[in-house]
C-alpha cells in the first residue's frame, strides 16, 4: 500500500467512504456506468442509422456527397486534439500544476468552440440547400426515397452530439475555473478526470459519426 | 508549486505525458487513413468494414489511454465491454430482421418520393398522408382516408 | 453470536426497545426531509410517492374495469377509454413498478445489509427522488390535459400522428428514466465499493445480488427507451418521419427499440421482487437458503438473458421469421433461471420451521402466481401459439399474473416484513392475514377470467365486446373491486399502526438478515460501531438463545 497523505486529503473523503482511494475508485466506476448509459443512448440512434443505411445504401451514399468532407475531417482533427489537451490537463492537475491544467482546459474549450462553429456553418449550408429533416426536406437534386431519412438521421445524430459538446463545455469551464484557483493541487484531482472522461466520450462518438456520415 | 514535492509524489506518478502525444499522433494517422481509404472506393461491404475497423481502433486508443482503462483493470473494463456488446446485440438483431423479412414489408424503396412542402407551422399535428400520396397503394379510392 | 456487532437484538422475553434516537426524528422540519441525504429517509420518500402513484394507477384500472362491465358504453366513450388504459399502464409501470421496490427497500436496506453508512452517492440519491417528481409532474400535466390514447406502448405511426397530449407523457417518462438510471448506478457502485470488511461477494445477501442485477438492466436498457421516446416526441412535434412509412420509415423499428428496453424492464420489476422473496423465504423457514450460488447467479442470468428476448413482442408485427424463431427460443431460457430460483426457494422451505405470518402468506401467493404466470409466458413464447393469443386478454392476464401476482405480492411481503424495522411498530397481524386473503382471492377472481377471455378470443384494449364475453368480464370486475378493497384495507391498517401499533423490538421475526442487527428504527448512522462480517448471510445454523446484551447509544 502506498503511504496515505492523510492530512492533505482527509478533507476530501466523504463520511461514508473508508478512505480516499475507495472514494476515487467509486467515482470512476460511477462515471463509467454513466458513460455506458450515454453509449446506449447513442446506440439507439446508431440502430436507426444502421437499419436505414441497410435499406437505402445507394441513396445514403449519394446524400453523403452533399456533406462537406473537409468540414467533417477538420472537426475530427479538432476533437481529437481537444481530447489530447484535456488528457494533458488532467495529467497536470494530478501533479499539482493547477494553472497549467486550467490553461489546457481553456485550449480545449477553444477547440470545442471551433467545432461548434464549423458545425453551425455546415448546418446553415444544409438549410440553404433544402437538406432538412423529415417533412422540411425540399431538395431538387436528391429525390430518392431514403434521402430525407439520411438527413433526419444526420441532424439527430449531430444534434444530440452537439448537445453533449455543449454540456461537456460547461463541465470543463467549471473545472477550468476551479483548477486555476488551485482546488485540485493537493492530491485530489478526480473531478478533472471525470470531466475529461465525459469529453473523451464526446470524441469517441464523433470518431464513429465521421466515417458513417461523411465517408460513405 | 511546480518545484515543491506534492504530498502524493511518492506513489504512482501516473502515466507520463508523452504517451498522450503518441496516442494523438496515432489518432491523426487513423483519421487520414480512413479518409484516404474512403477515396479508394473499396467494394461493399469492405468499405464499411474497413471504416468501422479503423474507427474501432481509434476508439480503443482513446478508451485505453486517454480514459485510463489501461491503468484501471477490473469493473470499469467490464462496464465498457458490456455496453459495447449490447449495442452490437441491438444493432445486429434489428438489422437482421430487416434483412431477412419478407421484403415487401420493408419501407418502400426504388420509387421516387413525392415530397410534401413544409407545413404552415411547426406544431400542426400531421394526420396520415392522403391515400393518393401513398407510394405503393395503387387504386385506393379518394375520400376514404382520414382528412388532414 | 455470529456477527461481532455492538447491537444484538434482544430475545422476545425482553421488553421491545424502540430506538428513541432514530433517523425519523434525528432532524425535524420539512427542509430536513427535502434536502436529506440519508438513504433511509429517501426510501421513505419513495414509499410515499410510489404508494400515491399506485393508488392513482389503481384508480384508472378500476375505471377501465367498470367500463367493461357491459358490452357497450357504460360510463365513458371510446376515446376516453383509450386514455384510461393508457394512463393505467403509464402510471403503473413508470411511476410504480419500476421505481418501487428498488427505491423503497433497495435504498433503505442495501446499505444496512452490507454494513455501509450510506449509498455511494447520497446526493445523487436525492436527485433521483427529484427526477422522479419532475417526471411525474410532467406526465401528470399531460394526463390532466386529456392524456394519450396510444396505449403505454406508444406504437408508431399512431403515436406520432395522434392529436392527444402524448408529448408531455413521453417527456415525463424520459425524465423518469433518468431517475431509474441514477438509482441503478448508485446501487452498483455501492455494492462494489462500500461492503464492510469480511463481506466478500459470496457473502452478499441475496437481496443485494438481485438488486445488483436489476441495476445492470437499468443502466443498459433505460437509455434506449430514452432515445426512442425522444425520437417519437420529435417526430410528433416536427414531422421528422423516422418511423413514418410515408417518409420511408419503418414503424417496426420503433417496436424493436421500444421493446429492447421494455422487455428487460419487466425484469427490472421482477428481480427486486425475487430479491425480497429470497430474504423472506429464509426468515420464514428459519433455514439457510438452499443453493446460495444458484440463486445469486440466476439473478445475473435473468438480467443477461432478458436482453435477448424482446422480439417476442413483435411476433405478429411483420418481423422476419428468422428473428421470430430466434427470439422465441431465447425467450424460453429465462424460464430456466426462474425455475432455478423457484426450486431453490421451495427446497429452502423443506423441513423448515415455518410460522404463518402475513408476509409468508404473500410469499405463498407470489410463488403460486409466479409459476402459473411464468408458465403462460413460456407458452406465449411459442410463436405458433402466440399467433392466436397476441393482443388478447391472455397476454393481459399473463403479465398481470407476474406483475400483480408476483411483484405486488412481493412488495406487500416486503412492506410487512420490514415494517417493524422501518418504523419500529408492528402492523396488526390479524388484519394483515385478512388483507392478504382478500388480495389473493380478489386477484384470482380478477385475472383467471381474463385467461379464459383471452383464450376465447377477446382482444385487449377493446372498448366494446360481443355479448358472449359478458359474464367473464363481470366476474373480472367483481374481482378487481375486491382487490381494490384489499389494498385500501392494507393502507388503512398500516397507517393506523404508525400511531397506535404495538412497539416492535429490534428483530421481531428473529431473522438472521444483516439488516436486523441494528435497532428499530435504525439510527441515522445505521450502526453504532463499524460492522465486521464473519458468517454467511441468512445463516440459521446458530440459533440465538437467551437474553443478549444491548448496548444503547448515549
Amino acid at each position: 500500500m502506498r503511504p496515505e497523505p492523510e492530512a492533505a486529503t482527509a478533507a476530501y473523503v466523504a463520511h461514508h467512504f473508508p478512505d480516499l482511494r475507495t472514494q476515487e475508485h467509486a467515482a470512476r466506476l460511477g462515471m463509467w456506468l454513466f458513460l455506458a448509459t450515454e453509449l446506449l443512448l447513442f446506440g439507439g440512434l446508431f440502430t436507426a442509422y444502421s437499419v436505414y443505411r441497410y435499406l437505402y445504401p445507394a441513396t445514403f451514399a449519394e446524400a453523403s456527397q452533399h456533406l462537406s468532407v473537409a468540414a467533417g475531417t477538420i472537426n475530427t482533427i479538432v476533437l481529437i486534439t481537444s481530447s489530447l489537451t484535456v488528457a494533458l490537463a488532467h495529467h497536470y492537475a494530478h501533479h499539482g500544476k493547477g494553472r497549467r491544467a486550467a490553461l489546457l482546459l481553456l485550449v480545449t474549450l477553444g477547440f470545442a468552440v471551433v467545432f461548434l462553429l464549423i458545425k453551425a456553418w455546415e448546418w446553415s449550408h444544409d438549410f440553404h440547400e433544402g437538406l432538412l429533416p423529415g417533412r422540411y426536406f425540399h431538395s431538387t437534386e436528391l429525390t430518392a426515397n431514403g434521402a430525407p431519412m439520411f438527413f433526419t438521421l444526420y441532424f439527430l445524430l449531430t444534434g444530440l452530439h452537439g448537445l453533449h459538446v455543449v454540456i461537456g463545455m460547461t463541465v470543463l469551464a467549471v473545472l477550468m475555473v476551479l483548477c486555476w484557483l488551485g482546488t485540485y493541487d493537493h492530491g485530489y484531482s478526480t473531478p478533472v478526470e471525470l470531466g475529461g472522461m465525459y469529453w473523451h466520450l464526446v470524441d469517441l462518438v464523433w470518431i464513429f459519426l465521421y466515417p458513417l456520415l461523411y465517408l460513405i | 508549486m511546480a518545484t515543491t514535492h506534492p504530498p502524493h509524489a511518492e506513489h504512482e506518478q501516473g502515466p507520463a505525458a508523452m504517451r498522450y502525444w503518441v496516442v494523438w499522433v496515432l489518432l491523426l494517422v487513423g483519421t487520414f487513413l480512413t479518409f484516404g481509404l474512403s477515396r479508394v472506393h473499396l467494394p461493399s461491404p469492405f468499405h464499411l468494414l474497413v471504416a468501422l475497423a479503423i474507427a474501432s481502433g481509434k476508439s480503443m486508443l482513446v478508451v485505453l489511454f486517454f480514459m485510463h482503462l489501461w491503468d484501471h483493470p477490473g469493473a470499469n473494463r467490464l462496464v465498457f465491454a458490456t455496453s459495447i456488446f449490447f449495442i452490437a446485440l441491438l444493432v445486429g438483431l434489428v438489422v437482421m430482421d430487416n434483412a431477412t423479412r419478407y421484403d415487401l414489408l420493408n419501407p418502400a424503396r426504388g420509387a421516387t418520393l413525392q415530397m410534401e412542402p413544409p407545413g404552415p407551422d411547426l406544431l400542426t399535428p400531421r394526420g396520415p398522408p392522403e391515400p393518393s400520396r401513398r407510394l405503393d397503394t395503387p387504386g385506393v379510392e379518394e375520400g376514404t382516408g382520414p382528412s388532414r | 453470536m455470529s456477527q461481532s456487532l455492538d447491537t444484538t437484538p434482544p430475545s422476545s422475553a425482553d421488553e421491545p426497545a424502540y430506538n428513541p434516537r432514530n433517523y425519523l426524528n434525528a432532524e425535524a422540519g420539512a427542509m430536513s426531509w427535502l434536502l436529506t441525504r440519508d438513504h433511509k429517509r429517501i426510501g421513505i420518500m419513495y414509499l410515499v410517492l410510489t404508494s400515491v402513484s399506485f393508488f392513482l394507477g389503481g384508480f384508472f384500472a378500476l375505471l377501465v374495469r367498470i367500463e367493461l362491465l357491459t358490452p357497450g358504453p357504460t360510463i365513458m366513450n371510446a376515446m376516453t377509454y383509450n386514455r384510461m388504459f393508457t394512463l393505467h399502464g403509464v402510471v403503473m409501470i413508470f411511476l410504480f413498478m419500476i421505481p418501487a421496490i428498488p427505491g423503497i427497500f433497495g435504498n433503505f436496506f442495501l446499505p444496512l445489509m452490507i454494513g455501509a453508512r450510506d449509498v455511494a452517492f447520497p446526493k445523487l440519491n436525492l436527485l433521483s427522488v427529484y427526477l422522479y417528481l419532475i417526471g411525474a409532474v410532467i406526465a401528470l400535466y399531460g394526463m390532466i390535459h386529456g392524456g394519450a390514447d396510444t396505449g403505454w406502448t406508444f406504437y408508431t405511426p399512431y403515436s406520432t400522428t395522434t392529436v392527444t397530449k402524448v408529448v408531455p407523457i413521453l417527456l415525463g417518462a424520459f425524465v423518469l428514466g433518468f431517475s431509474s438510471i441514477v438509482t441503478g448506478l448508485n446501487f452498483i457502485v455501492t455494492i462494489h465499493t462500500l461492503r464492510a470488511p469480511g463481506l466478500i461477494w459470496m457473502r452478499l445477501p441475496l437481496f443485494a445480488w438481485s438488486i445488483y442485477a436489476t441495476s445492470i438492466i437499468q443502466i443498459l436498457a433505460t437509455p434506449v427507451l430514452g432515445i426512442t421516446l425522444l425520437m417519437v416526441a420529435v417526430e410528433h412535434a416536427f414531422g421528422f418521419g423516422i418511423f413514418d412509412p410515408a417518409r420511408g420509415g419503418d414503424p417496426i423499428l420503433f417496436q424493436h427499440m421500444f421493446w429492447f428496453y421494455s422487455h428487460p424492464a419487466v425484469y427490472i420489476m421482477v428481480l427486486p421482487a425475487m430479491a425480497v422473496i429470497s430474504e423472506v423465504v429464509c426468515a420464514s423457514a428459519r433455514k439457510n437458503i438452499f443453493g446460495y450460488k444458484a440463486v445469486a447467479f440466476s439473478s445475473l442470468g435473468i438480467a443477461f438473458v432478458g436482453f435477448f428476448t424482446w422480439g417476442h413482442h413483435l411476433f405478429t408485427s411483420g418481423q422476419s421469421t428468422l428473428d421470430a424463431g430466434i427470439f422465441g427460443i431465447l425467450s424460453m431460457f429465462v424460464g430456466i433461471f426462474t425455475a432455478i430460483k423457484v426450486f431453490n426457494w421451495t427446497a429452502t422451505l423443506y423441513k423448515g420451521a415455518v410460522v404463518f405470518t402475513t408476509w409468508f402468506a404473500y410469499f405463498c401467493g407470489f410463488l403460486f402466481f409466479l409459476v402459473f404466470g411464468g408458465m403462460t409466458g413460456i407458452a406465449l413464447a411459442t410463436v405458433s401459439l402466440d399467433v392466436h393469443w397476441q393482443d388478447t386478454y391472455f397476454v393481459v392476464a399473463h403479465f398481470h399474473f407476474i406483475m400483480v401476482g408476483g411483484v405486488i405480492m412481493a412488495w406487500l411481503a416486503a412492506l410487512h416484513y420490514w415494517w417493524p424495522k422501518m418504523f419500529g411498530k408492528m402492523y396488526p397481524e390479524r388484519w394483515g392475514i385478512v388483507g392478504a386473503m382478500t388480495i389473493i382471492f380478489g386477484f384470482n377472481a380478477t385475472f383467471i377470467p381474463q385467461f379464459l377471455l383471452g383464450n376465447y378470443g377477446m382482444p385487449r384494449r377493446y372498448y366494446s365486446y360481443p355479448e358472449r364475453f359478458w359474464p367473464l368480464n363481470v366476474a373480472s370486475t367483481a374481482g378487481a373491486s375486491l382487490l381494490g378493497f384489499g389494498f385500501l384495507l392494507i393502507a388503512v391498517y398500516l397507517l393506523w399502526s404508525l400511531k397506535w401499533g404495538k412497539v416492535a423490538s429490534a428483530n421481531p421475526w428473529h431473522s438472521r438478515g444483516f439488516e436486523w442487527d441494528t435497532l428499530s428504527p435504525p439510527p441515522v448512522e445505521n450502526f453504532l460501531s463499524d460492522p465486521i462480517y464473519t458468517h454467511p448471510p441468512h445463516d440459521y445454523t446458530e440459533v440465538p438463545s437467551g437474553a443478549a446484551e444491548v448496548k444503547h447509544a448515549t
